[in-house]
């Protein structure tokens, strides 16, 4: 798990609650109404139902966004190069999304130590998040996905998820194209085109309020919009996608110690990625009548300096630890006009080898964890649907990267046992009056959280207490 | 036919010119968005490879690269008519042709086409290799060839083949529907039912067709080279 090599002994709590924080940022997504205003098309032509992508929708994405039938303001040189083409208005979009989410069993109340009750059950996110896009044709070949949110747990706006894209294509022989391009994004995955990989994988929004357990990989979503990431693909027939690229840090709100300019990042950052993460992807997609079938590997390798994470401010050099991501992922999708049905997932691999955390942070020099998740998707019309999906985390046990309760905490998120395991079912029920409205009921069920089903933290706490109604309203306009 | 073969001729013309410079060299400086603007000094060789470029990489997507495609939610373009081609992207310009997915998908894709990119359009579909018939229930398409060649006179349904031909192939600016995805046809069929697709000689022959007649004219079509 990456983020839990940067807490220590004293920071266990505060550190968990602010990677739930980040986590309640990673796994939100979007359908961005100005790309519909854009194309002139229906929300239908791109997503089966938001923000799932069709085919069509693929292709709009590698193709940079750019597809538009609006008026353009154009200037040309008399060389007749282009020197502009600025759609009439531009390509904005806000999205919200309202919660409510109800844990089975409430955590405990830390506010007063020695008689500690229980928090509050029952959280209304109002709004859980709130967004502004620019979503759509930047210049000709560029075009550009840009998410400023607020959220409710922050308390503050700050820039989301981000895809720019530059992209072209040209024709190959027997009617054959090619797209090539580059994406420069925030985080890894954000720019990929299925959504059995993270940054788009289901569940596409959940409860930023309920207890997240203690393990997951680096890829999804450790490092979402704390790095700058530029890679180039080619993608071939509208079925072969080939990607390599590289992430660097790009951390918010961190200043340097010095100079109190914005970098360069010293060792008062934490988890600062040293030189550049490579990045790759392979996938292919073949697609017969209303159906396609997509198979891919992805993966990163994140080499990070864990800096202030070390427990006080530490030199940005090694040692560092080192989270080697490679995945698989799967994607089905038929796409009738009254029957739509998806069964997509991936299973991501993680090796750790932790030279800086070990001894403090990490009681193994080396941990592997590995997490799969599997969902069925089915609607009606678009209208009304429903989503089962099994998760569920594996790895290696380390007594000190996940910790057990110390004497007097109140657990919950610490593992008794030292293990990541984690295992369960999330169910949800969508119903959208509108194409860009959604009301969803979504229930998560734990039969396994950190390392056990009963008794997980060794302060009486068990899996199912951890399980979440979650109801949401989301809309985009 | 004078325009299929007019249109043949242009394709022979591009074939040359590729011969000469590689297409994808010439189409890699060309617009690749549908946005039309101004191109009123585009010369007719230029306007055609744009609307191939078009056509292969913006229309493919669902039409096929060359109008034969394998979803049936979207039609089989290849060998259409071109006058019908120009037609229809018209009423999708104009927000006339009122069926859900032309709502939905061509609604936006037509808004800024210009007429002289729908010809373009249209004459690289008309120039393009048809689909192939495909095979099906024998004895529905037995039931729909009676039905397309003959209609059903007790229930004053005229014979199709008397505006779309007797090999389905289209006349004037009636449109090919040899090869054409059978799902695609019974859709059409309902939205002429329904009025969503607005054009009164279809309604008036689709009103008083039975779904297992409609389909059993679509899978005869679908077979049908």
């Amino acid at each position: 798990m990456f983020g839990k090599t940067i807490g220590t002994g004293l920071g266990t709590v505060s550190y968990v609650v602010l990677l739930t924080a980040l986590m309640a940022v990673t796994p939100d997504a979007l359908a961005v109404p100005s790309f519909a205003r854009q194309t002139g098309m229906a929300c239908e032509a791109c997503h089966t139902v938001f923000p799932e992508l069709t085919h069509f929708g693929r292709v709009f994405k590698a193709n940079g966004y750019v597809l538009s039938n609006l008026k353009q303001v154009r200037d040309v040189s008399p060389k007749k190069e282009q020197l502009l083409e600025l759609s009439e208005f531009p390509p904005l979009s806000i999205m919200a999304q309202v919660s409510y989410t109800q844990m089975k069993t409430s955590v405990p109340d830390l506010s007063s130590v020695g008689a500690p009750g229980v928090a509050q059950n029952g959280t209304a996110g109002f709004p859980q998040q709130l967004s502004l896009f620019y979503a759509g044709k930047i210049a000709p070949h560029l075009g550009g996905m840009i998410q400023l949110t607020y959220a409710n747990d922050s308390g503050t706006i700050a820039i989301d998820k981000t895809d720019l894209r530059f992209a072209d294509e040209v024709l190959l022989p027997n009617n054959g194209t090619l797209t090539y391009g580059l994406s420069l994004n925030n985080n890894p995955t954000v720019q990929d085109l299925w959504n059995s990989t993270p940054a788009w994988g289901f569940p596409y929004a959940s409860s930023n309020a309920n207890v997240s357990p203690l393990a997951s990989t680096a890829i999804a979503g450790g490092f979402a919009q704390s790095v700058a990431g530029l890679s180039a693909y080619v993608y071939w027939n509208e079925s072969l996608l080939a990607e390599i690229g590289g992430y660097r840090s790009a951390q918010q709100g961190v200043t340097n110690s010095l100079t109190g300019g914005a970098g360069p990042l010293d060792g008062t950052a934490s988890n600062v990625l040293q030189g550049l993460t490579p990045y790759w992807r392979l996938a292919y997609e073949y697609g017969w009548g209303r159906n396609s079938l997509e198979a891919g590997v992805y993966g990163a390798d994140f080499k990070v300096l864990p800096g202030s994470a070390s427990g006080s401010p530490m030199p940005l050099h090694p040692p560092l630890n080192r989270f080697k991501d490679v995945a698989e992922d799967v994607q089905y999708q038929f796409v009738g006009d009254e029957h739509l049905f998806t069964v997509a997932g991936t299973h991501i691999h993680e090796a750790m080898t932790l030279d800086a955390a070990f001894g403090t942070a990490a009681a193994n020099p080396t941990n592997t964890l590995s997490t799969t998740q599997l969902q069925a998707t089915y609607y009606y019309r678009r209208k009304i649907g429903a989503t089962v999906q099994y998760f569920s985390t594996t790895g290696s046990t380390d007594t000190l990267l996940y910790p057990a309760t110390a004497p007097g905490d109140p657990g919950v998120v610490t593992s008794a046992n030292g293990s990541p395991d984690t295992r369960g079912w999330i169910a949800e029920a969508n119903y959208l009056p509108w194409l860009n409205v959604k009301v969803s009921l979504q229930y998560t069920w734990y039969s396994k959280f950190n390392g056990a089903g009963k008794n997980y933290d060794g302060v009486g706490r068990n899996a199912s207490d951890n399980d979440t109604l979650y109801l949401l309203l989301w809309f985009a306009y | 036919m004078h325009i299929e073969n007019q249109n043949r001729g242009a394709r022979a013309a591009l074939s040359g010119r590729r011969t000469a410079t590689p297409l994808w060299i010439t189409c890699g400086v060309l617009l690749v968005t549908v946005s039309s603007g101004s191109h009123a000094d585009e010369t007719d060789l230029a306007l055609q490879l744009r609307a191939e470029k078009v056509a292969i990489t913006v229309c493919g997507t669902c039409h096929g690269r060359t109008g034969v495609n394998a979803q049936p939610k979207f039609p089989v373009l290849a060998a259409q008519n071109a006058n019908y081609l120009a037609a229809q992207l018209k009423a999708f310009h104009a927000q006339s042709r009122g069926d859900p997915d032309a709502i939905a998908y061509m609604w936006g894709m037509a808004s800024e086409l210009d007429e002289a990119s729908m010809t373009a359009l249209a004459a690289y579909y008309a120039a393009q290799a048809p689909q192939a018939g495909r095979s099906g229930n024998a004895s529905e398409i037995a039931t729909g060839k009676d039905i397309y060649l003959h209609g059903i006179p007790s229930e004053g349904v005229p014979a199709c083949s008397s505006c779309h031909g007797v090999d389905a192939h289209g006349l004037k600016d009636f449109p090919r529907l040899a090869g054409q995805h059978s799902q695609y046809i019974l859709k059409q069929l309902a939205s002429f039912q329904s009025n969503m697709r607005n054009v009164a000689i279809m309604h008036g022959v689709a009103q008083n067709l039975r779904l297992p007649e409609m389909q059993a004219v679509a899978a005869y079509l679908e077979a049908q080279p």
